[in-house]
């Protein structure tokens, strides 16, 4: 690869690191201009950026605000190479279906979560946050999900997360899907007691937690097929 | 189990002044697990101070812990400046949208009037109530927000989080109207002759960093303390989640006592800031108070007790946050149980 190219997915990966949505927007455009492949400038730009964010993030030197302006810059630049990605060449990327359980409407933790899939390589459907048990087994039926992601931060709302797995059970297609659940009140008991696949305690093991689940490493598999 | 030889206010008068006491305070946050005690839905919570009084005092009576606090939400003081709240039949309410769709619209956001607005003049009344019934044998506390967490409901958690970085004066403004409503609600709360409980979820280092506390939520919270200082009042202040980078802060922001979560550590905490502020905490309440066996929250309540009973300034067994609704009444019996078991000095196991 050539050294031009190293140096936009570094630029664009600080821009996000960064916070400096200008910046990514900018970077995104050199991309398009010189023809660089949109895909690697997402994977190892902004993506990469995004990682890094999130290292910083467990290692509270940045917190959510800091991870909510890094999103910025990165959504931002891939509104821009998105419409240059070249769709032959890419693998289905595992679907996942998230989304907070009725009841609650704290959703900086599932937002996190959700761009942290993104960035891992997931196709997130987000149905947003009071989201009745029903809704998040008829959606990932219709778009065929192997992953549901629940959250929720109120221990009032925390038995809507049984109820989407009672549901997968009675209509006997709990076994087509993975489901993990996280947020503020729960834990690996309860996960365990509900009969979740796996509880993950913020948004960096949501995501180790999802990618163990769906059994490959989804940054390798798409890379390659890129 | 032998019963309590003590009344609440005599107990914590007597721990705060040295002298001998029967056994520690004991505080397991009963929000609206009280509307169990008494039959009712949560809902019904809605409007009805008489009905919220009645819940909590009956909770008290039952459970004879060290003091009662007045709340079913934290978007009381929001909702009364038009933050939208969704009452569920049976739950806990919860914040449906805030009350600006934009920052722009920040010149119409007034601040309350906790005898007017929203169901803040129903919360009052609910405090009159129990004090009349049993303020003479416990502290009634009436739960305040804090003008940083009430500000996040006022624009959405995601557009405050965001404005903290590209426009601060914005963020300022908006705490200081929240902060007119807290120290109206405060000034209102203790009028009725309760004490305000200061609550304030999102300036937990869970949310913001610790620099990002002492900008934008830390001014606030010191003056609120302060006022409340004026008026005679020790202060109890929560903070949710993670909090050991701002115990400092919380300590300097003239806290008397810290409510701690599960996610703190109360060891550290002795450590750090023991010498200076009193200590509450951190039994879990969902894990051990909400799912866990009676033997479970004996274990974990004797567990805090080891590591708290000696802090300089102080210590209160608790929940590390309000309990949630459902919680069995025997795992909040068997929390008093351990600590009466225990003894003051408490026995070792």
């Amino acid at each position: 690869m050539s050294n031009v190219n190293q140096r936009l997915f570094q630029d664009l990966s600080d821009a996000v690191v960064d916070m400096d949505e200008d910046k990514a927007v900018a970077k995104a455009h050199e991309v398009v201009d010189l023809g660089v492949d949109a895909y690697l400038a997402i994977e190892q730009g902004l993506s990469a950026g995004m990682e890094r964010a999130g290292v910083l993030f467990d290692e509270e030197e940045y917190f959510i605000p800091e991870l909510l302006m890094c999103s910025d810059a990165m959504y931002a630049g891939m509104d821009v190479l998105k419409p240059h990605l070249r769709l032959d060449g890419v693998a289905e990327k595992h679907k996942v279906v998230i989304g907070v359980v009725e009841g609650d409407t704290h959703d900086i933790g599932k937002n996190l979560v959700k761009i942290m899939l993104e960035t891992s390589g997931f196709e997130v459907t987000d149905l947003g946050r009071d989201i009745p048990p029903a809704r998040f087994v008829e959606k990932a039926k219709e778009i065929g999900a192997g992953l549901i992601a629940l959250s929720t931060l109120m221990t009032t709302t925390m038995d809507g997360m049984a109820a989407v797995i009672r549901q997968l059970t009675e209509e006997g297609i709990r076994e087509r899907f993975k489901v993990i659940v996280g947020g503020g009140p729960l834990s690996q008991g309860f996960a365990d007691r509900i009969g979740a696949d796996g509880y993950a305690v913020n948004a960096a093991d949501a995501i180790r937690l999802a990618r163990s689940l769906v059994g490959v490493d989804v940054r390798v598999e798409t890379g390659a097929a890129a | 189990m032998s019963p309590d030889q003590m009344t609440p206010l005599a107990r914590l008068s007597a721990y705060a002044a040295g002298q001998p006491i029967d056994r520690l305070p004991c505080v397991p946050i009963v929000g609206n697990t009280a509307a169990r005690v008494i039959g009712a839905k949560v809902g019904a919570f809605r409007g009805n101070g008489r009905l919220i009084a009645k819940a909590q005092v009956a909770a008290y009576r039952l459970f004879n812990y060290d003091t009662i606090r007045i709340f079913t939400d934290l978007y009381t003081q929001a909702e009364a400046m038009g933050a939208t709240v969704h009452y569920p039949e049976d739950e806990t309410a919860y914040l449906a949208a805030p009350a600006l769709k934009d920052i722009s619209a920040l010149h119409r956001l007034r601040p309350a009037d906790p005898l007017k607005d929203g169901h803040l003049p129903h919360h009052l009344d609910a405090m009159r109530r129990a004090v009349d019934a049993v303020g003479s044998e416990v502290a009634v506390t009436g739960a305040v927000t804090c003008p940083f967490t009430n500000a996040s409901f006022l624009v959405g958690a995601e557009n405050l989080a965001r404005l903290m970085m590209k426009d601060k004066g914005a963020v300022h403004k908006l705490c200081e109207i929240t902060l007119e409503t807290s120290l109206a609600y405060a000034e209102a709360i203790i009028d009725a002759g309760c004490t305000p409980s200061l609550t304030d979820a999102m300036s937990s280092m869970s949310v913001i960093s610790p620099r990002q506390f002492r900008e934008f939520s830390y001014p606030y919270l010191k003056l609120l303390i302060g006022y409340l200082h004026s008026r005679g009042k020790s202060v109890t202040l929560h903070i949710c989640g993670k909090t050991s980078g701002i115990w400092e802060d919380m300590v300097a922001a003239g806290a008397d006592c810290l409510s701690l979560d599960n996610d703190a550590s109360l060891g550290e905490a002795k450590h750090a800031v023991g010498d200076r502020v009193r200590l509450m905490g951190n039994v879990h309440p969902s894990a051990i108070m909400l799912q866990g066996t009676p033997a479970e929250v004996r274990q974990a309540t004797l567990k805090c007790l080891g590591q708290g009973h000696d802090n300089p300034k102080g210590f209160i067994v608790a929940s590390g946050c309000s309990l949630p609704t459902e919680t069995p009444f025997a795992n909040i019996h068997a929390m008093l149980d351990a600590v009466r078991e225990a003894g003051w000095p408490p026995r070792r196991e």
